[in-house]
């Protein structure tokens, strides 16, 4: 039993940060409405700041290639108080700056707007981690005295009381705050509404800007909190936002004693499923306490979640413009055209990165159905595309199932996982959908990437490549590669999905999709079924994703998961927003230009030598483009003397159209229609008028 | 004639405010009935609570001589019973004539995995040019809803209910916003709808509308009905020009 009340008290250390995190998560969403998901990332610098001002005095700014490095003490160690305290400005300071530059001018943008430009942020902090700080994790000294502690027969680290009664003391300090304080009641008159705050006299930008600078204090503490607990590298210490996201979900945003209680629940619970993997050893090995928070979060999220209510739910902000694809059959011939153009032109590793470009546009089609036409945010896309790739594996490796079916078969297998995840998309809206995805991808990550009979592993899987009638389609065919069949092939499958989204669009489906996004409840009341809808919007989207999660596989012939990690779902969505979520062009263009291993990336490596700050300009892009242009690239293109319209020129000026069907011709034939009444039943209203009064 | 709507007893409640109180309602079919009533009588909250978008409400209702108890709004709006709203709500992202489209058309599973490879001959292209030359909107047709004036985004609304062929429309002030021209044309298309089977439930605070539309009123206050008659008789019920006409001098 004893052994028990170990792991709970060992898990209050990991609690203890889900709750500082989470209760910083909950000051910046009640004042400013954002979900930030660079939260953990502010954790994490101020940690690295702080661990560099202990071990040798450099004072780490946020940034490469400009002198980051300030040396405070000749190389000497600094003492404890004055790095608590420099880190600790220093986190406050650096959520200021974040708040003034990024999140001030989007206090009215729209949830995903948001969550972009957060996701920006963290992307930005983790690679400028990566790069000044490297990767290898760190461990450093004790900060809480941690010598052990005797209670009913265990010794445990005594920092791990001492770091609950923090959690304790900063909840109830808040609690107080925010209930008693003429600023806290303006806090929470300026959540609720923007005149209510002013009507106590003080602006909501200042309220929001003094609470965010809260939050980050607390952000900087429970870094520096954690550092002697958890080793200390980039990707884990951004990640801890994820748990203490789902600590705040459980809190409502709103509530500071439940968001401390369920972090510190959460630790507890996971450290407790480590000794229970011990007793029961038929309990999954592997990821089950990295898994376990995540699969709460999901579950209570959607259970918790409250229906749509009768009005005013549906919110005014703007969501990213959609484009309106003319002529699909004909432009997808010339796209594909063009495509094999490019891959006979282009060699080698260039030829390569095309490839990857053309994969990555079908990873980005399955988001700009879900995210651009439906509205459903989804930080879980990456999962799809990892089980796809490892389904496939299995099928044509394990099984030997042929070419087409196995590819066919393995996407399909992926759609049950698409509804899977979508289910909470029928109670949870907007932002929250956001952070129970990301639940969802993490889960995912612990549980199923990490088992090694399905995704093999350190070494990952091998896939055979394909071929179809005795002819080889495989990326190598013996000294050659990459193979143009093998892009030909590419070309075929994604130009084909490519048209069948662009088709959707223009089709009943796709205008209901658009009108749930616009407006669900008004969507309902015309009579359509919201969440079948949904379900089939997430289904089409796995498939897919499953689809690109193949295509992945015969490219790279052996699967690996870090290829499927969390920060790739972020990724996926982040480049898509930006090349235009609401467009098929969007796909594309994200594909080509902002794809990791794109085309132009490689191109750009490949001449300037600049590959490793891919991420960073990622970030930074993404936090612009969220602020200047939250339509995307695409949309610009789509402008009046943009790239597109010229496209769609030449295009129907080399194939002449007749008779022009486009958009506003149709909606004049039918206005015509409408004067020259087709049944009895239609009476034009003006006869009606003279028939009531003659 | 027949009876096309019959609530009985009607009641939401928003906590301890009773938002709906016990309100009984029958509507024929091809009559046009309005409902009035000070603000917060609780005219909107009975039209929600008749499409579904109150669960716990008191009180039952038949529609066509079946029950519309616990349906979901989807299901009303498939029975043949629509609304508009108070708040327009249109789809932003759509044009006039798509809104109008996705009301008219219901696309099946199949239909829908069609959808994505062949293109399928649009549905319910008579319904949509009934309803947008019924309201108005042949020539903004291919606009969005906010390049319209606001009485056209009223319009809109209605003619997006109307494209579904209803049986019965609820109409949460259509006329407010419409200038008196406006609102004179509105109300000759409104009178048109009983011809074409559609019956009409009008709330709006322009008496004039209703006054002159409607077959047989319901006056509403504090969420219990106060007054039911032709539109004569209301003009002259003592109860309801204390409650809500009060110092307004109607004209006939
Ligand atoms: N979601 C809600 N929660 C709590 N109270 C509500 C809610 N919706 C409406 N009410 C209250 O119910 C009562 C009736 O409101 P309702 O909107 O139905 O009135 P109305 O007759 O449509 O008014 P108006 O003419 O202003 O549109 C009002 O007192 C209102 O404050
Ligand atoms: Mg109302």
């Amino acid at each position: 039993m004893s052994a028990f009340l170990l792991f709970v008290l060992l898990g209050l250390g990991a609690g203890s940060v889900y709750a500082l995190l989470g209760l910083g998560l909950v000051l910046k969403y009640r004042s400013t409405g954002v979900i930030d998901f660079a939260h953990g990332a502010i954790a994490m610098y101020s940690a690295y700041v702080f661990v560099n001002l202990r071990s040798t005095g450099v004072l780490e700014l946020p940034w490469i290639v400009l002198p980051h490095a300030i040396p405070l003490t000749g190389g000497q160690p600094m003492d404890l108080a004055p790095a608590l305290i420099i880190t600790l400005v220093y986190g406050t300071v650096l959520g200021l700056l974040l708040f003034l530059g990024v999140y001030r001018p989007l206090l009215r943008a729209a949830p995903l707007t948001k969550v972009c430009a957060s996701v920006g942020v963290m992307l930005y902090l983790e690679a400028t981690a990566v790069l000044n700080f490297g990767t290898t994790s760190l461990a450093t000294s004790p900060i809480l005295p941690s010598d052990p502690i005797r209670l009913a027969g265990i010794a445990f680290p005594s920092d791990r009381v001492y770091l609950a009664g923090i959690v304790i003391v900063v909840a109830v300090v808040l609690l107080v705050v925010y209930r008693f304080t003429k600023f806290g009641l303006a806090t929470r008159a300026s959540a609720e509404n923007e005149t209510g705050a002013a009507l106590i006299g003080i602006s909501p930008t200042a309220i929001a800007g003094r609470n965010w600078v809260i939050a980050s204090l607390l952000a900087a503490g429970s870094g520096i909190l954690i550092t002697p607990i958890s080793s200390l590298d980039p990707t884990s210490y951004t990640l801890f936002v994820v748990p203490a996201l789902g600590a705040a979900l459980i809190g409502r945003f709103q509530s500071f004693g439940w968001t401390a209680g369920a972090g510190l629940a959460l630790g507890i619970v996971q450290s407790e499923l480590i000794k229970l993997q011990t007793v029961f050893t038929w309990l999954p090995q592997q990821g089950l306490s990295d898994g376990a928070p995540f699969v709460i979060i999901l579950i209570t999220m959607t259970l918790s979640a409250r229906r749509l209510g009768a009005r005013g739910d549906s919110g005014t902000w703007k969501n990213p413009k959609l484009g309106r694809p003319s002529r699909p059959l004909l432009t997808s011939i010339i796209t594909f055209a063009v495509g094999v153009v490019i891959l006979v032109a282009l060699q080698g590793s260039l030829r390569a990165a095309f490839m990857s470009s053309i994969i990555t546009m079908c990873i980005c089609l399955s988001l700009v159905l879900l995210s651009g036409f439906v509205g459903q945010v989804s930080l879980a896309q990456m999962s799809f595309v990892g089980v796809g790739a490892f389904i496939l594996s299995h099928l044509s490796g394990d099984l030997g199932i042929p070419f087409p079916f196995s590819l066919i078969l393995g996407a399909l297998l992926v759609v049950p996982l698409g509804i899977l995840i979508g289910l909470p998309a029928l109670r949870v809206r907007g932002v929250s959908l956001a952070v129970v995805t990301l639940a969802a991808a993490a889960a995912m990550d612990a549980l199923v990437f990490s088992n090694v009979g399905f995704s093999g592993g350190l070494g990952g899987r091998s896939v055979p490549p394909p071929s179809i009638f005795g002819i080889n389609l495989g990326i190598s065919d013996g000294k050659v590669y990459p193979t143009i069949t093998f892009g030909v092939m590419l070309l075929v499958i994604v130009v084909f999905i490519g048209y069948c989204v662009a088709r959707l669009r223009t089709s009943a489906t796709g205008r209901m999709m658009i009108a749930v996004r616009s407006n669900e409840r008004a969507a309902a009341y015309v009579g359509i079924r919201v969440a079948p809808l949904k379900l089939f919007a997430f289904a089409l989207s796995a498939f897919i994703a499953g689809i690109g999660g193949g295509l992945l596989a015969y490219q790279q012939g052996t699967v690996s998961s870090s290829s499927f990690a969390v920060f790739s779902s972020l990724t996926v969505l982040a480049i898509t927003y930006v090349a235009g979520i609401g467009r098929i062009a969007g796909a594309v263009i994200a594909g080509l230009m902002f794809a990791s291993d794109g085309l132009f990336v490689s191109f750009l490596d490949k001449v300037l030598h600049v590959g490793q700050y891919q991420m960073i300009v990622a970030g930074i892009a993404l936090a612009i483009t969220a602020i200047a242009n939250p339509n995307g690239v695409a949309s610009e293109l789509a402008g009046e003397k943009g790239l597109a319209l010229r496209f769609v020129r030449l295009r129907d000026r080399i194939f002449p159209q007749k008779p022009p069907v486009a958009g506003t011709l149709r909606a004049v034939n039918l206005a015509a229609a409408a004067r020259h009444p087709v049944t009895p039943a239609v009476v034009p209203p003006v006869k009606e008028k003279e028939v009531a009064h003659g | 004639m027949t009876r096309l709507l019959d609530v009985n007893d009607l009641r939401v409640s928003y906590g301890a405010v009773v938002a709906v109180n016990d309100v009984s309602l029958t509507i024929d079919e091809g009559e046009i009935v309005g409902l009035i009533g000070p603000n917060g009588a609780g005219k909107s909250s009975f039209i929600d609570a008749l499409t579904g978008a109150i669960r716990n409400r008191g009180g039952n209702v038949q529609f066509e001589g079946r029950t519309l108890d616990r349906l979901a709004p989807h299901a009303v709006a498939r029975r043949g019973l629509l609304r508009t709203f108070q708040s327009v709500e249109l789809f932003d992202d759509l044009t006039i004539l798509e809104n109008l489209q996705v009301a008219a058309e219901q696309p099946t599973f199949l239909s829908m995995l069609r959808d994505l490879v062949v293109p399928s001959k649009p549905k319910g292209v008579d319904d949509i040019a009934w309803a947008s030359s019924l309201c108005d909107l042949d020539d903004v047709l291919d606009r969005f809803p906010q390049e319209l004036s606001h009485g056209q985004r009223k319009l809109a609304g209605v003619a997006r209910a109307l494209a579904k062929r209803p049986r019965l429309v609820l109409m949460d002030e259509p006329a407010a916003g419409l200038d008196t021209d406006e609102s004179i044309a509105f109300g000759e298309r409104l009178r048109s709808l009983p011809g074409h089977g559609v019956s009409v439930l009008l709330v709006d605070h322009d008496m004039e509308l209703v006054l002159g539309v409607c077959d047989r009123i319901f006056v509403l206050d504090f969420g219990s009905v106060i007054g039911v008659g032709t539109p004569d008789e209301i003009r002259n019920d003592e109860r309801v020009i204390e409650a809500y006409l009060g110092g307004h001098d109607v004209e006939a």
